[in-house]
């Protein structure tokens, strides 16, 4: 937010108070951050056509936008605005409207912490990682409204799994990144990527071996988390038509798909920022630091995607166990090793 | 083991409940409806016979059937030009049957057996305890041509939906004219030529007018 | 420690009672994307486990046997296309041997021949569907697309031969309605030398991946004696361990002249007769389909493909019998009755999905519900053949 309140102070002068400027920096960070989340969506809804295509032996979207259907989004957005708002006559009516941005909100609320280059940061609060962790378990609150209140069966079980699989996962996700936030001694995402500069030999997720299996740690926890790839079970479409959100329509259900993608993108930049050295370049001085960070976190991105459309999806109970007695025993043992690594090699203290 | 001699062992145990030898393309037992049941049992436990496996269980209506070999077959029916459903005045009078075609996977051989049972009373004994799969080819048997099968943990219809009238594969069976307040029948609303006798179509159901042409958009 | 009403204390039942927990019944179907058709199953389950399971069928009911009796026995022929739509090819054969039987009449040895490879190559490009949709119902996305690329070839060959892709209209009683183009056998030649190379690729990306056996290895075991009990077949049974093809077992056609072996399931990944094992018979057939394609290509006579002597209008003699041959799903079994008439007197017709699909009641009960779909899928039924 310092870049904002910046520029406002080199427009504005003496105009604005020091409390106007935050508040001006601060909605401008804000809309920056909602248009971020747009972006994400358009951007990677034909991103994951076209690797799903190229996967599949077949090239995805080709016509919308000449050149490989890149405005197949616009029209898909135009398609989806166009539809008809059903809500079904018995639901819970203000939990099956609120659901949606519930989502939405939880997904948005942590993009405030994200570092996207040196003072371009929302909110530079000293809890950045531990506010990104408890502000995106909201979401968790909108699937189980959302499914409780489309009075559908098929919504519930899709509800009653994603619940649990949010939940779950959320442990191994934030225990993997308790060795970086030991190595680095701060909870803020900002001296977090600081301490990774001086090339990729620095960045954390090369820092020691039970730092490089956290980081694994967290990249699986990060893909359960966002109900994707082989851990969709929520919203399985053999199984449960749709999952908890069935019974949405039109722009409720685009809500559903964007918070989706910006969480994927979210918990992308986080992996990009905690772990791989965030705006830090691979090598030299930080060189457009902005395009750097985007770049890697894109690349965690189609990593993810290249997933899901590679392997099959777990049964919820096999999800537990991978979570409960394989993730989380393991995510202590890095916890531990981290912290034994750090003294033995001398930088406890 | 030959068909005669599956035929004759049958015989031996269970006396005039076997009422024939059937020759012909399929060689097999024609049995007394009542106890299917217990030949079936024996059927599949006995170790010469081992007749593991019940491969089909066919339910139809001789009604008709021309035992000279020179059939005509009876027409099935449909509806007249009018729209309405045929029917004729000769009640059926056949016997309904069941035909089983077993099969032994352990000694390789094929046998059959075939019931009659009067149209008034067809009830056959249910083999579903014996073979399992017999439940579901049972049921249809009943829904499609009515043959009871007593003992049948759960006799009720399987493809035709539950509020059905009439059993489809009877050859006396006549179409309905509507299912639900739908008409079933091929009225030919664009010629104009309806018979809406015995038929309630709902108030929005849209009526050909005179000039009922194809592209009018009035085709009912 | 509080009593309650029948004044035993704090027992579990008890506490259920209280509690008012009750068995959730869902409705899986009609529409449903797991259900490979207009199947509807009422699902009893309590949380994920399955405690019952009903199946409703009869949506796609089209009296294809009342029909039978109204035409003649060529024209019905078309009829048992919509059977099994996925298997066609499977659906005419059994009907044209069944009649063919009855009749006495021999069919030429390149309309013999022809035969094999169409079915053959159906079998293929059922099983192909069979895997691909299994793969789908298990979240991979990616197989289902490659198989139907494969699929795609068949179905290529088979237009260019009798003009459709899906429905055929190529089998008739006596032989075939018309020969094969020039090029048949190359192309046939072609597509086989392909497809073996693609099964590995299969294999690589489903198959043997971790996260596929550990949905389906010990999953929706099916042994051999209720496969038995409940009329299953093909590769239900096969994959249960029981080496039964009605090719090799009751030998119709020219299926006696050419060498192919019956995969049956060992219990490779899990419990003999588990999804997997079903998912690899398919497989496994796939490659002996291609040997069986190449000895008939290879033995392809000329001549001609209608059987001689043989009247427009086709009148079998009376009597009633039973033919079974092997379709990909299973036995599909025609029970022909005639009375010398030039229309049937009854065709039932025995579906191989119809007591596949009967057992899922029996083994449906304890699994989760995951796995129902997993098994459902594993039994590979259409709807078309159960409901004619």
């Amino acid at each position: 937010m310092q870049v904002m309140t910046d520029l406002f102070a080199r427009i504005f002068g003496d105009g604005l108070s020091p409390l106007g400027l935050l508040v001006a920096g601060g909605l401008t960070m804000a809309l920056v951050m909602a248009l971020v989340m747009a972006l994400c969506a358009i951007v990677f809804t034909w991103a994951e056509r076209k690797v799903a295509g190229f996967i599949q032996s077949r090239y995805g979207p080709m016509r919308v936008g000449r050149w490989h259907g890149v405005l197949q989004p616009v029209a898909d957005m135009v398609k989806i605005l166009g539809k008809e708002d059903i809500v079904p006559r018995d639901a819970d009516r203000p939990l099956f409207l609120l659901a949606p941005f519930v989502i939405f909100i939880g997904s948005l609320m942590a993009w405030a912490a994200i570092p996207f280059a040196p003072g371009f940061i929302a909110a530079d609060l000293d809890l950045g990682l531990f506010y990104i962790f408890a502000v995106s378990s909201a979401a968790t609150i909108g699937i189980l409204m959302a499914g409780w209140a489309s009075n559908n069966k098929w919504s519930l079980y899709g509800a009653a799994r994603g619940a649990a699989q949010a939940v779950s996962y959320e442990i191994p996700l934030a225990l993997a990144c308790i060795p970086v936030v030991m190595v680095t001694g701060s909870l803020n995402m900002n001296d977090i990527v600081v301490a990774q500069q001086g090339g990729i030999w620095r960045w954390h997720f090369l820092h020691d071996p039970f730092l490089f299996v956290a980081f694994l740690l967290y990249f699986v926890a990060s893909i359960a988390e966002v109900n994707r790839g082989p851990f969709d079970l929520p919203e399985t479409e053999s199984e449960l038509v749709a999952g908890y959100h069935t019974e949405y329509t039109g722009m409720r259900f685009a809500f559903f798909f964007l918070a989706e993608y910006a969480n994927l993108f979210l918990v992308s930049c986080v992996a990009t920022a905690v772990f791989l050295g965030g705006w830090q370049p691979l090598f030299g001085p930080v060189f457009l630091p902005g395009l750097v960070f985007v770049v890697k976190a894109v690349l965690l991105v189609l990593l993810q995607m290249w997933l899901r459309w590679t392997l099959p999806r777990l049964r919820v109970d096999q999800l537990m166990h991978v979570c409960w007695k394989v993730m989380v025993p393991l995510a202590l043992v890095c916890v531990l090793g981290a912290g034994i690594w750090m003294l033995a090699t001398g930088q406890a203290g | 083991m030959e068909a005669t001699a599956i035929h004759a062992l049958l015989q031996s145990r269970f006396g005039d409940a076997v009422l024939d030898y059937v020759d012909g393309f399929e060689k097999g037992s024609l049995v007394a409806p009542g106890r299917v049941g217990e030949i079936a049992a024996f059927l599949r436990d006995d170790p010469a016979l081992g007749f593991e496996s019940l491969m089909c269980l066919t339910g139809l209506d001789w009604d008709g059937y021309d035992a000279t070999g020179k059939g005509k077959s009876v027409d099935i029916l449909g509806y007249d030009e009018l729209g309405r459903p045929e029917a004729f005045d000769r009640v059926g009078d056949g016997d309904l049957g069941v035909a089983y075609a077993l099969y032994s996977h352990r000694h390789g051989h094929k046998h059959a057996l075939f019931v009659r049972v009067p149209r008034a009373a067809p009830e056959v004994a249910s083999t579903a305890g014996v073979w399992p799969t017999a439940a579901w080819h049972e049921r249809e048997a009943w829904d499609l041509v009515g043959i009871r099968f007593a003992g049948h943990p759960g006799l009720k219809r399987i493809l035709l939906d539950e509020a059905w009238e009439g059993h489809p594969l009877r050859k006396d069976y006549v179409m309905p004219g509507a299912w639900e307040g739908v008409p079933l029948d091929g009225r030919d609303y664009a010629a104009g030529k309806w018979d809406e006798s015995g038929v309630t179509l709902p108030d929005d159901v849209k009526r050909p007018d005179a000039a009922g042409q194809p592209g009018t958009g009035n085709q009912g | 420690m509080s009593e309650t009403a029948t004044g035993r204390g704090w027992a579990a039942q008890d506490v259920r009672r209280e509690l008012h927990s009750e068995l959730l019944e869902i409705n899986m179907g009609p529409q449903h994307p797991a259900t490979h058709g207009v199947l509807r199953l009422l699902v009893r389950t309590d949380g994920e486990i399955v405690h019952g399971v009903t199946a409703h069928i009869g949506y796609l009911h089209r009296c294809a046997e009342k029909i039978a009796e109204g035409c003649d026995w060529r024209q019905w022929m078309v009829y048992t296309d919509r059977f099994d739509y996925l298997a066609p090819i499977n659906m005419n054969f059994g009907y044209a041997v069944a009649v063919e039987r009855m009749l006495g009449v021999q069919v030429p040895e390149r309309a013999e021949h022809i035969r094999v490879i169409c079915a053959e190559l159906q079998r293929i490009a059922s099983h192909l569907i069979a895997i691909g949709t299994f793969g789908l119902d298990m979240g991979a996305w990616t197989p289902l697309l490659y198989c139907f690329r494969e699929r795609e070839e068949i179905l290529n060959i088979l237009e260019r031969l009798s003009g459709g892709r899906m429905l055929y209209n190529y089998f008739d009683i006596g032989g075939l309605r018309f020969d094969a183009y020039d090029g048949f056998e190359r192309d046939v030649l072609a597509f086989v030398n392909i497809m073996e190379q693609k099964i590995p690729e299969y294999d690589t990306l489903l198959s043997y991946n971790k996260i596929f056996i550990e949905r389906t290895a010990d999953v929706g075991v099916i042994d051999a004696a209720t496969c038995l009990a409940y009329g299953c077949t093909g590769p239900v049974l096969r994959g249960a361990g029981v080496p039964f093809d009605c090719r090799k077992d009751d030998p119709y056609s020219i299926y006696d002249r050419f060498e192919f072996d019956i995969p049956y399931g060992e219990g490779e990944q899990g419990a003999v007769g588990d999804c997997w094992d079903r998912y690899m018979v398919r497989m496994r057939e796939m490659y002996e389909s291609c040997r069986i394609i190449r000895q008939a290509v290879d033995a392809l006579p000329g001549g001609p493909v209608k059987a001689e002597d043989l009247k427009k209008l086709v009148k079998v003699p009376q009597g009633s019998l039973y033919t079974r041959t092997e379709s990909s799903k299973g036995e599909i079994g025609y029970h022909v009755f005639a009375d010398g008439g030039s229309k049937p007197f009854r065709t039932k017709v025995r579906s191989p999905s119809f007591s596949n699909l009967h057992v899922i009641e029996k083994v449906g009960p304890g699994m989760m519900l995951s796995d129902l779909v997993a098994t459902v899928g594993s039994l590979d039924i259409v709807l078309g053949e159960i409901d004619r």
